[in-house]
């Protein structure tokens, strides 16, 4: 008899899930006034940008009508990096009772694309290359129920500022992550542009975080400055390379606000919460009944120039007098 | 209904990488970590077979051939060159990361447009039922491929234990001096359960290349976790059962394992807490298959 017991045990924790995802649902139809949208957030890994992807997501969404415990219900969950959990997370996201599920990066992207089948619109953000990951079609159109936005950098507005504040330099240092597909393609696009701006561009590549380290040591003695891509890996460990910089008294260009805000010089480059709100924008188009598969992927239709004072001042840098107008000091 | 069908089906998948597992950690005691990078090993040599237009199906017999090669790669690096077990499976995985990235061209290679062993099974079997028959299997016919690859892989195995050889493997875990005795090199026979596990995980990887469809470089991060996982929960909980073989055992642990890793979605806590609460559910499995077990001693 009690060799059942265990069986029990297992059979058990099904029900007890299947309990689990009937009572958010009774919270969710308690409180609901007019109709419920439910929306599931799928995201990769917890790191600054890609949450900030998230909260810009729910304020696109809310400027849009959809607004939080209102008439939309959201199911975050976090896949920490971890492929197999991100693939159960895009199967029950996608076989729930969503009415449209937000994949955050690009492997989370893929994998609710995946798993939906076409049953649930996907609305992927962070992506930057959706072509290369199959999510859309050469032209950008939608290859069938996704779509979404990229992150794709301004690599040129980059290099360009990078040569306005630092006239004299030749080498431009990049840290990358070589398992990303992100990183690779913004190495590529740094390396057929950096010419025509009188840079040269070298890269270090990395596999894991615990190396980061010696790759910016190491780095940093070569370049004249560092340039940052939105690698997942090399972000998440943004101090260790500020650092790097620091001892060798070269400056770090971010890609977005938030690494800017977080002790980089300057950048040219993205705003998350910008490119959230885009896409909860698209989201609640899909929402009101537009078809998804018509909606072509979008990129961020602005960047602007994000600066720390603090940091230019400790590094004796100055904002050039025609970007001075632009700048928006974040320290 | 659904949410059930998905976490078998990925406990079916993760079953064929806890056989590779068991070969190693429960009957040679050999802690092996080449799984790590094995298991993207068979997806890589997926991604080039399917890309290069070679039969999806083709390319599980050659994914189990690569995983073959790189359990050799451990077992010689151990019995040959008396590298300690840990450290070789550390070794060959550490290198399979770069050849992986080779095999595959790049870090994240979509199939999203290909064909894959799915869609052609599904293709076959319009063509072969007649239609309503056809469209009622649909919602489970991948479930039904990856239970017939599995049990394919399960039955051979079993039969494979019955050998001579499947023999020499047990006695090599149980007690090395018997081997001695019987003039059996035990280094060789380590060797071959190397081989035979990281075969195996390497064509669960090509499985699980096509049923996600992309390649990432990172998917084989913590598969030594969840091979263990299964493989102990088999073992501590349905092993006991007298009517059940090992093989099923660990296959009933590596769906209880993804169930755990569903429920651990499904009751929706802050996802911070997810790795907790599937470490939570692992460890409840655990304690109640221990009081089970006291009690069948009693």
């Amino acid at each position: 008899m009690k060799k059942f017991i265990s069986m029990l045990c297992v059979l058990s924790m099904a029900v007890f899930a299947g309990c689990g995802s009937e009572v958010t649902d009774s919270t969710a139809e308690s409180s609901q006034t007019g109709e419920m949208v439910n929306v599931g957030i799928a995201q990769f890994a917890e790191h600054g940008s890609l949450d900030n992807c998230v909260e810009g997501f729910k304020l696109g969404m809310a400027e849009a009508g959809f607004e939080e415990g209102v008439n939309v219900t959201y199911d975050l969950q976090n896949a920490q990096a971890d492929m197999a959990t991100c693939n159960q997370i895009a199967q029950a996201m996608t076989r729930g009772d969503n009415d449209l599920v937000c994949a955050v990066a690009t492997p989370m992207a893929q994998a609710a694309y995946n798993a939906a089948e076409g049953n649930v619109p996907v609305i992927y953000t962070a992506v930057t290359d959706p072509v290369a990951a199959e999510l859309a079609n050469e032209d950008g159109s939608s290859v069938g129920n996704t779509t979404g936005t990229s992150d794709k950098l301004a690599v040129d507005a980059q290099l360009q500022m990078i040569r306005d504040f630092l006239p004299e330099a030749k080498t431009i240092g990049i840290l990358y992550t070589t398992s990303e597909a992100n990183s690779v393609s913004a190495i590529a696009e740094y390396k057929e542009l950096a010419p025509s701006y009188g840079f040269e561009i070298v890269e270090s590549g990395i596999s894991q975080q615990s190396e980061v380290s010696m790759a910016a040591t190491n780095l940093a003695g070569k370049v004249d400055c560092f340039s940052n891509l939105t690698d997942n890996t090399v972000v998440a460990a943004l101090p260790v390379v500020l650092d790097a910089a620091n001892q060798a008294g070269i400056p770090v260009f971010g890609s977005e606000i938030d690494q800017v805000r977080n002790g980089c010089a300057a950048t040219e480059g993205l705003d998350y919460i910008e490119l959230g709100k885009q896409t909860g924008a698209m989201a609640a188009r899909v929402l009101n009944g537009e078809d998804i598969s018509t909606i072509p992927y979008e990129t961020i239709s602005e960047y602007s120039l994000y600066i720390n004072s603090d940091v230019l001042a400790n590094l004796g840098l100055s904002v050039p007098e025609d970007l001075q107008a632009s700048a928006n000091d974040v320290k | 209904m659904d949410f059930v069908l998905d976490f078998i089906e990925q406990g079916f998948i993760y079953a064929i990488i806890a056989f590779g597992v068991y070969i190693t950690y429960s009957i040679l005691d050999f802690p092996d970590l080449t799984v790590d990078s094995s298991f993207p090993l068979g997806a890589a040599v997926g991604v080039l077979l399917i890309k290069n237009g070679v039969n999806p199906y083709l390319a599980l017999p050659a994914a189990f051939l690569a995983g073959g090669i790189s359990g050799l790669a451990t077992g010689v690096i151990h019995a040959k060159f008396g590298v300690r077990d840990l450290l070789s499976g550390i070794i060959t995985m550490t290198m399979l990361y770069s050849i992986n990235h080779q095999i595959a061209g790049t870090s994240n290679v979509p199939l999203m447009n290909d064909e894959n062993i799915f869609t052609l099974f599904n293709k076959a079997i319009e063509a072969v039922l007649p239609q309503n028959i056809a469209s009622s299997i649909m919602p489970f016919s991948k479930l039904i491929l990856i239970f017939i690859i599995m049990m394919i892989t399960k039955i051979l195995f079993d039969l494979y234990m019955k050998t001579k050889s499947g023999y020499l493997l047990r006695a090599v875990g149980d007690n090395e001096a018997v081997v001695a005795t019987l003039a059996k090199n035990s280094g060789t026979v380590k060797i071959i359960g190397l081989v035979i596990a990281n075969a195996l995980v390497a064509l669960a990887g090509c499985v699980m290349l096509q049923d996600q469809r992309y390649f990432d470089i990172g998917m084989g991060t913590g598969t030594i976790v969840i091979g263990l996982a299964s493989v102990i929960i088999g073992i501590n909980v349905f092993g006991k059962l007298s009517f059940i073989k090992g093989t099923t055992a660990v296959i009933l642990g590596s769906v209880a394992y993804k169930a755990c890793v569903a429920a651990a979605i499904e009751i929706g806590l802050p996802p911070s807490f997810l790795k907790l609460v599937i470490g939570a559910l692992f460890l409840i499995i655990l304690i109640v298959g221990n009081f089970s077990k006291k009690g069948a001693e009693k």
